[in-house]
Formats: C-alpha cells, structure tokens, sequence
C-alpha cells in the first residue's frame, strides 16, 4: 500500500495492489471506506461504496487470483474517485489478460453496471496504456456536509 | 384495534396501497409483541437490541403472509413466526470469520448508537460522530464496520414457504418490476435470493432507498440492511461465477 502526500488537506491518493482473489478486496474496501470517512461521507454512503468497490474489483471477470488489481483511491474534497486496474500477475509481462467473453458474464458485468448506477455519482470503464480500468466517482450528497 | 384490522383484511378487495397501510398498522398495533417475546430470549449471549430487530423483521415477514381467511387471530400466528425466526437466530448465528472479541462488543455499541444518533440527528450519523458517540477512534469504527460484514446474518439462505409467501405478497404490492425496463438483468438475478433479501435489494436498487430508510421501512438497524445488502450482492456474484464455471464444463 502506498501513501501519497496530499497535494493539500483536501487532496489525497492512496494506492493499493493486491492479488486478484475475493479474499484480499477486504483491503480495497477497508481503504474505500477510510477515505470515504474522510470526506465526510456518512454510514449510508460509506457503504454505498463498499459495495461499488466489490462491483469494481469483479469488473474484468470473476476474480480468480491469476491477475492482480490495483486501486487508487483519490479524494478531492467532498469527493472519492477510484480506479480499479487490471493488471498481469507478477513475472507475466504484457496487456491486461483478455476479460472472459461467455454470456453470463455479459450479464454479470451488466449487473455490475446496474447497481453501480444506483451507488456512486458517476462510473466507466477504458482502456489505458492497454490496461483495462473501471473507475468510479462519489461525491458527497449535497446537505450531509 | 387489531379486530377493526382483521375485519378489513377480511373483507378482501382493497387496493394495494389500502393492503399495505393495514399490514403497517397490524405490525405497529403488535410491535410489543415483538419485544416481549425478544425478552424471553435474553440472557442467551444476544444482545436485546438484535433479538428486537430479529423478532420485529418476523412480524413484518408474518404481517405480509398473514391470510384473514383462516380462523387465527393474528397475534397467535405473529408470536408463532416471531418464536420461530428467534429460534433460527439462535440456531443460524455465528460469525463466517471469527473476529476479535473486541470488535464485536464495538459493532455492537455501534449499531445501538447509530440508531439512537439517527433519530437525534435526524440523518444517517457520520463515522467521525459513531466513534464519539461509542468513545473509539475512526479507525476502529471502520475497522468494526468492515468486520460487521463477516457477520453471518440469520436464515440467510432461508427460502422456506413463509419466505415464499412473503415474496409473493411483495410482487403483487409493487406491481413487479416491469416499470424498470432497464433493470432487467438485477431482476432475474435478484430471483436467486430468499425473498426477504429480494425485496431489500428491490428497495435499494428498483426503488433507490438508502440503507437507513429501508432500516426505518422494515424496523431493523441500518447495520443489519447493511451486512444483508452485502451478503445479498455477493450471492448475486456468485450465481453469476458457478453458472460461468458451468459453462466451461
């Protein structure tokens, strides 16, 4: 886990890589949870993005440990920003391994979307330096400062 | 009271809203029920406050299936199911993942005082006012909250008739989901769930309650829609794994 210094007060980035197994996203979302405290986001909220995390961390496929992910954690304010990537496993250069194309992860991603959709502000996937990201954006309800 | 409510649910016809407002008064005219028949399971190692929650989300599910039709009063049937899922507590509680004792006294202080500090504030509390309120630092609020989903909830996989039923009353109650097209996907997914973890999912994703509205809805904590919520997503996730590994066989 890495520990950037903020910007100022009100900006920080933290950055967590783990490998890609349902048991280490306890991380990620412990994380998502801190920096949500931090910007003032209440129990309702913080939890809206635990669960966006989860969503995140199965964005590629079902997590099956031969990948690692890596999230960034970015607050801004009143705001968290997360980008979730996927990364080869250590030792095995390359892009991002092909995510899974069978039908039912078609509508595991498309579940992942639906609910996404509900608990944060605003989210998407690109490709980035031939990496596959899923991202997403919180900002604190307007009144809950 | 009661009568004047057994009366109207007999008389069979009303629109839903009508159906739903008597179910409401039924649970709020038995609500004490709930918390006597709590009582008699104290002193087992539970805390009072979640025996409460477990028995009044049985009088809710009892309220929902309750047919007026069969020569029972309703405090007869209530008490019966409140027993019931009291007893499933009992049988089904237990951490999936045992956590330090410490933080489980935590979590529970916690979600005594998020309740109470809800209804002070008038607004879901903040970590920073939780960890005032129970005298812990921030961390260890959160630290609590995360070890809070390793708590595995009671008759999760509870899919028997009273859960049917009660699923069954709630898609007549909301018309289904056919006004949310695009919630398509969720739908047939969320017909892998009990029904009472449906129809929490319904109302946090069809109907976009947050966690403490549909806490207030149901007469349970925030933290146990929480942990519900939680498990719920999962179940979801994996029904999606085993059929994609089915598909590979």
């Amino acid at each position: 886990m890495t520990y950037r210094e903020p910007r100022t007060s009100e900006y920080e980035v933290i950055e967590v890589s783990f490998p890609g197994s349902v048991e280490f996203v306890v991380l990620a979302r412990f994380t998502a949870a801190t920096i949500g405290a931090r910007a003032g986001f209440d129990l309702d909220e913080i939890d809206d993005l635990r669960l966006a995390v989860d969503e995140l961390s199965v964005s590629f496929g079902p997590l099956d440990g031969e990948t690692s992910l890596r999230f960034e954690f970015f607050r801004d304010g009143d705001t968290v920003s997360v980008r979730c990537t996927r990364e080869p496993a250590p030792g095995a250069p390359g892009e991002s391994p092909p995510e899974r194309d069978v039908i039912n992860w078609q509508q595991a991603r498309e579940l992942s979307e639906q609910l996404l959709e509900e608990l944060v502000t605003v989210h998407g996937r690109e490709i980035a330096n031939g990496r596959s990201v899923a991202w997403l954006k919180k900002q604190r309800e307007a009144g809950k400062a | 009271m009661m009568t004047t409510v057994h009366a109207e649910l007999s008389d069979r016809g009303p629109s839903p809203e009508k159906e739903r407002a008597q179910r409401d008064e039924l649970v709020t005219s038995h609500l004490g029920l709930a918390h006597q028949l709590a009582r008699r399971f104290s002193n087992r190692g539970e805390s009072h406050e979640d025996l409460v929650q477990v028995a009044s989300l049985a009088l809710v599910k009892a309220a929902e299936r309750f047919d007026p039709d069969r020569e029972i009063m309703f405090s007869t049937f209530a008490a019966a199911s409140i027993i019931g899922e009291l007893k499933r507590h009992f049988r089904d509680r237990g951490w999936a993942v045992r956590a330090p004792r410490r933080l489980q006294e935590l979590l529970l202080e916690i979600g005594s005082s998020a309740d109470r500090l809800g209804q002070e504030l008038g607004r879901t509390p903040k970590v920073s006012e939780l960890a005032k309120a129970v005298g812990a630092s921030e961390d260890d609020v959160l630290e609590a909250l995360e070890a809070g989903q390793s708590y595995r909830t009671s008759s999760l996989d509870a899919r028997d008739r009273e859960g049917q039923s009660m699923a069954e009353s709630l898609g007549s109650e909301d018309g289904g989901f056919g006004h949310v097209e695009n919630h398509s996907v969720l739908s047939f997914a969320m017909e892998q769930l009990s029904p009472r973890d449906h129809s929490i999912v319904h109302m946090r994703f069809v109907e976009g309650l947050t966690q403490s509205e549909i806490a207030a809805r149901l007469g349970v904590s925030q933290m146990q829609i929480s942990r519900l919520l939680a498990e719920s997503l999962r179940r979801l996730r994996v029904h999606f794994d085993m059929q994609d590994e089915s598909a590979h066989h």
